[in-house]
């Protein structure tokens, strides 16, 4: 089964970086200090050298050049550094990968921009940011980065099964190579020894109906901002759009479609400006 | 030849034999590709959503991102080229959904109602398309001959007829 040598090769996944995870625990706690998070960042090289790039962009428009990440991170704020620290975490493992017709550059566009929307719908929801449904919603497809050059192998046979059998990719994806993106997911996300919840919104985001009692809140706001960025095109692959539009989404947030599109709007510009988020893979 | 790529809510037009309009990875938008042979002038617009009164001013700074206010801007530009509305050839792919019973998340459908309906309030005629189901769409228009194929992941590239 070519699933065994998949779950053979995630052993091989580097293990998360020490500092986005140490950041991810600090950050849980409200009265979070950015000198804390200064002090964890500053000792893995990716993830400052990318802090002080992002902080350096134009986006920013500083008059001057940071060359610390203690000036960055005073100088990025709050939400923006947790954002920085994480894209810089987690884009490693986005390195040179390709799959689902797509490179590495596409793959992790549809990451940020899921982690974006992802921000527009809880700040639209619950008035606020949630710094760990960004980083669940950067890795929602990590188990794709694994399987895309299998998915790519035998493309036109997991095709076939959504064209005459009418059922998902997810499940199609599931019967010719013996396991999903989605779970796949979950296992690299256990094997990084992440919190359950985080688990388990990376491991059912096409189906947050399928969870125990109903699905947390952020598989469900991971699962919209998934549909959106796939509806919208962004990294948008060979699995195209053939996954399970779930009613309940809707009717969970009492989302309407207008409210739906404004967000999809927002995201869309958001994303034009993340371009530094965008260029560190 | 060159290739001229159309971003989402974007458009472009062009007289320059030795240019291909492009536009990736459609999804719900829908790429409206139009031709006028005898001028060679050709547009592409991959517009995103149906209605601009969802946000006026969005629609006064990005037009395209509509089908109201992004279709008519695509043809009165190519009239700018000397392109005549009677001799231009309109062909249209994209307006995918995800598999939705329910037919709660429909901007697909939308988007393929609300160009439709665009149309045919103007007597414009839609002479070849590939919309809905739920496959991603690339276009290509080959302006030197009006020339529009698709692409897609289980297809390769067809042309568009």
């Amino acid at each position: 089964m070519i699933s065994d040598e998949i779950l053979k090769s995630i052993t091989n996944i580097p293990a998360f970086p020490a500092a986005a995870l140490k950041v991810m625990k600090l950050i849980d706690d409200p009265d979070f200090s950015l000198t804390d998070v200064v002090d964890v960042v500053q000792y893995d090289q990716a993830i400052a050298a990318n802090i002080l790039r992002i902080c350096n962009s134009a986006y920013f428009g500083l008059r001057y050049k940071v060359e610390t990440v203690r000036d960055a991170v005073m100088r990025l704020g709050q939400v923006n550094v947790i954002r920085a620290v994480q894209a810089a975490g987690v884009s490693r493992f986005y390195k040179n990968k390709k799959g689902y017709g797509l490179d590495a550059t596409k793959l992790w566009e549809h990451s940020v921009g899921v982690a974006l929307m992802s921000q527009i719908l809880s700040r639209r929801f619950y008035n606020c940011d949630d710094s760990r449904l960004y980083t669940t919603a950067l890795l929602h497809d990590i188990g794709k980065v694994v399987m895309g050059e299998f998915v790519d192998k035998s493309f036109l046979k997991i095709y076939d099964l959504v064209t005459t059998r009418g059922i998902s990719f997810l499940d199609a994806e599931e019967e010719v190579i013996g396991i999903n993106h989605a779970d796949l997911g979950g296992k690299i996300a256990t094997q990084w020894n992440f919190p359950a919840d985080m688990r388990d919104a990376i491991m059912y985001h096409h189906r947050p109906d399928l969870m125990p009692n109903g699905g947390s809140d952020n598989a469900w706001l991971v699962y919209l901002a998934d549909q959106a960025c796939i509806m919208m095109g962004i990294g948008l692959g060979s699995d195209g759009l053939a996954y399970k539009g779930l009613s309940e989404a809707i009717v969970k947030f009492k989302l309407r479609q207008r409210d739906f599109e404004e967000c999809i709007m927002i995201m869309l510009n958001d994303l034009g400006r993340a371009k530094e988020l965008l260029g560190i893979v | 030849m060159s290739e001229i790529v159309v971003g989402i809510s974007d458009f472009k037009v062009s007289n320059n034999a030795h240019d291909m309009l492009v536009t990736y990875a459609l999804g719900s938008c829908i790429g409206v590709a139009v031709y006028d042979p005898v001028v060679k002038v050709a547009g592409l617009l991959h517009f995103m959503l149906p209605e601009s009164s969802l946000d006026a001013k969005k629609a006064g700074e990005t037009p395209a991102m509509f089908a109201d206010t992004g279709i008519p801007l695509l043809f009165k530009s190519c009239y700018k080229f000397g392109a005549d509305k009677k001799r231009m050839v309109v062909k249209v792919a994209g307006g995918a959904s995800i598999l939705d019973d329910a037919n709660f998340f429909r901007i697909g459908q939308k988007n393929i109602t609300a160009m439709k309906k665009l149309f045919w309030k103007n007597n414009v005629l839609i002479n070849g398309e590939d919309t809905g189901s739920n496959y991603n769409r690339t276009i290509y228009v080959n302006v030197s001959n009006g020339k529009i194929l698709v692409k897609t992941a289980h297809n390769g590239v067809r042309e568009l007829a």
